[in-house]
């Protein structure tokens, strides 16, 4: 299409401005919407991904493929994690045990936390840590990493003391005594929903604060891969003891997106299919009735020398500046209303802080676009029709004797 | 008890058995889910063994007496319910530490039903002040899952008012192009003498039936597809959850909704012709 089809188009659609508004804001309704639902069809997935690999970790190893409340824990997992860091394939490996805890302050009001052991001996951490310093591998008195939300809620920072007491048996309360800890740190935990009070110790402090043994069981292994990569470390681990579970964080998101908030998958192919309709019908109506309203114009064009496929296309470039200029306009629109679904979404409980429902990606701008693109195109169709086998003789006469 | 991802179903035996009646004596009866029985292609009457260790220690044989639907659960959407139900005793009895001493006499909850639900409240404060160590929960106060459809349904009200407004653009677009075409003919009607609040009254009346008609039939629209909907998703999750359903409220509510918003378009698009004298209207 050269430059003077388009100024012609332009001129068509200008000539009724209420018209052409109404079409351009109705498109940017309809694609803010669509836009939306894109960015919701993958957000979790995107930001579930991103939580697994912010801490470097991709081989996650369990006791039983069930829900963490109802899984075994790795029993001998001492010498399981042993026999594992020595296969080639992994980098390095934190044990993980994961509980409850109550902790006091100075000011002596109690606050429930959760409470998590980490094995201290690795480079990585399963925190990230923003504040302080991070736990040391070995000795010295007990001590602690808290989030921010556990900081501001409690009045500490790195320094301070609080004391904790253990309920790491899953609701059974610990006879062991409670521990005093020294905070060194605050960092961020990946997974901490935005009201979590949470703590992270050594594995052998958490033991010690939930009555356990040091040695004993594990609730989880966090495996970080070299070489080959996270699907050969799965292999090896799967060989190396067939009763443990390893997923590395690829099969992770693959079951997340079979299960987890698929209701949310669903209801943006069904708004995105609604919506891409809803234009079509739209765009469709205001061609057709603008195409039935300007038939002896296109007749007298016709009879002028304008060739059949000069009006179409004519058709064609209006319908592609209207779906186009709309288009534009619904990107920052989308992302203006991505933010308010974003914040009545994550009014939900236990959502991690860090997840998103609407996340977005460059794939989603080249879909977006497709579909708007071909919207444009059918819309088009059936005025375009109606533009080619217009008869320029009769229409005249027609046009003239009214 | 929900059993899912504590017990283990390692194997069915039901050929195998000896006599019906002995066996019978012999395993105790348990009720597996729909989905469990599918799965795992059992039977009534079939003889499952169920261990309450991942490697298969302490098996036990039940024998399958019948199946049930579970309750659907909106939180745990595509995760297939593999459940059973046990007695108390045999599931204690799989499932207690030998270790322990106590863990035959332990159970992790216990579910009261109160002559009046309404006492709920006042029943978990005493019940918690007379036994301290217990936690005691009334059912029907709020918890997570009553927020998660809060939030919900705080979306899909979001969603509506963005379609709401989306559909009232495309609404005033179309009265705006019907309200073009007319605009010979209000001509005609102001010079025959017509006056405005006629044609006034005129335009809304045509938008309040336009507008009730095209709601009612969104209403039977939706009623119409709500089986289809409902069945689809009832498939893909394999839950008998319903998923949309129309009420009289909901009806109600869209139309109250879109009624006066089918007049507002069909006045705020004949409001220029209105507006401008006969003469005008006529192009002269």
């Amino acid at each position: 299409m050269t430059a003077r089809v388009w100024a012609f188009a332009l001129r068509s659609l200008v000539r009724q401005p209420g018209r052409a508004i109404l079409g351009i804001l109705g498109v940017a309704a309809v694609g803010a919407l669509l836009f939306d639902m894109l960015l919701l069809s993958r957000g979790l997935l995107v930001s579930f991904r991103a939580l697994l690999d912010s801490a470097g970790f991709d081989v996650r190893v369990m006791a039983a493929d069930a829900p963490v409340l109802a899984r075994p824990r790795i029993a001998d997992a001492e010498a399981a994690a042993a026999a594992i860091r020595a296969l080639p394939d992994v980098d390095e490996l934190v044990s993980l045990r994961l509980g409850n805890a109550t902790a006091t302050g100075a000011d002596g009001r109690p606050q429930d936390v959760f409470f998590l052991g980490a094995d201290a001996q690795s480079r990585r951490r399963p925190w990230i840590l923003l504040e302080g310093q991070d736990l040391g591998a070995v000795g010295g008195e007990p001590s602690l990493v808290i989030n921010r939300q556990l900081a501001k809620g409690m009045g500490l920072r790195p320094g301070t003391e609080v004391t904790l007491r253990g309920d790491c048996t899953r609701g059974v309360p610990t006879a062991a005594p409670p521990v005093r800890f020294r905070v060194v740190g605050v960092a961020a935990f990946p997974f901490d929903d935005p009201k979590a009070m949470t703590a992270g110790a050594r594995l052998a402090d958490f033991a010690r604060t939930c009555g356990l043994d040091e040695h004993g069981d594990v609730d989880l292994f966090l495996v970080a891969t070299r070489g080959a990569g996270a699907a050969a470390a799965v292999r090896s681990i799967r060989a190396l003891r067939s009763d443990l579970h390893a997923f590395s964080n690829e099969e992770i998101v693959a079951r997340f997106q079979q299960v987890g908030f698929s209701y949310f998958r669903q209801i943006s192919t069904v708004l995105s299919s609604i919506t891409l309709f809803f234009g079509f019908l739209l765009i469709t109506v205001l061609l057709t009735v603008s195409v039935n309203q300007r038939f002896a114009e296109i007749a007298a064009l016709r009879a002028l020398g304008f060739a059949r496929r000069r009006v179409v296309v004519d058709v064609l470039a209006q319908a592609v500046l209207l779906v186009g200029t709309g288009g534009v306009l619904s990107l920052p629109l989308g992302l203006l209303l991505a933010r308010w679904l974003e914040s009545i979404l994550h009014a939900m409980p236990e959502i991690p802080e860090n997840m998103h429902f609407f996340a977005f990606e460059p794939r989603t701008l080249v879909v977006h676009a497709t579909l708007l693109a071909a919207t444009a195109v059918l819309a088009a169709l059936y005025p375009m029709r109606l533009v080619s086998r217009l008869p320029i003789a009769a229409t005249l006469r027609s046009e003239t004797v009214t | 008890m929900s059993l899912l991802g504590i017990l283990y179903l390692f194997s069915t035996a039901a050929a195998a058995s000896p006599s019906p009646v002995a066996e019978e004596r012999r395993a105790p009866a348990i009720l597996v889910s729909r989905q469990l029985l599918a799965s795992e292609h059992l039977a009534v009457g079939d003889v499952v063994t169920l261990s309450a260790d991942p490697k298969g220690a302490r098996p036990r044989e039940f024998r399958i007496a019948g199946v049930y639907e579970p309750v659907p659960d909106p939180a745990r959407l595509g995760a297939a319910p593999l459940e059973a139900r046990l007695h108390l005793p045999d599931l204690m009895d799989l499932t207690a530490d030998p270790a322990d001493p106590i863990a035959s006499d332990s159970v992790r909850s216990i579910n009261v039903k109160l002559t009046s639900a309404n006492d709920g409240e006042a029943f978990a404060r005493e019940l918690a002040a007379r036994v301290p160590g217990i936690l005691v929960r009334d059912m029907a106060a709020p918890d997570d899952s009553d927020v998660t459809f809060v939030v919900l349904d705080r979306f899909h009200l979001a969603i509506s008012l963005v379609t709401v407004i989306a559909s009232s653009i495309f609404l005033l677009a179309l009265m705006v192009m019907l309200v073009d075409e007319r605009r010979d003919t209000v001509a005609i009607l102001r010079l025959i003498g017509l006056r405005r609040r006629r044609i006034f009254i005129q335009v809304l009346a045509e938008g309040l039936v336009i507008a009730l008609a095209g709601a009612l039939f969104g209403v039977a629209l939706a009623v119409g597809l709500e089986g289809g909907f409902n069945r689809f998703f009832q498939w893909r999750y394999d839950t008998a959850l319903v998923f949309v359903r129309v009420t009289p409220a909901i009806a109600a509510r869209a139309v109250s909704v879109a009624v006066p918003l089918g007049i507002a378009a069909s006045v705020a698009a004949s409001w220029s012709l209105l507006r401008r004298g006969a003469m005008a209207l006529a192009r002269r």
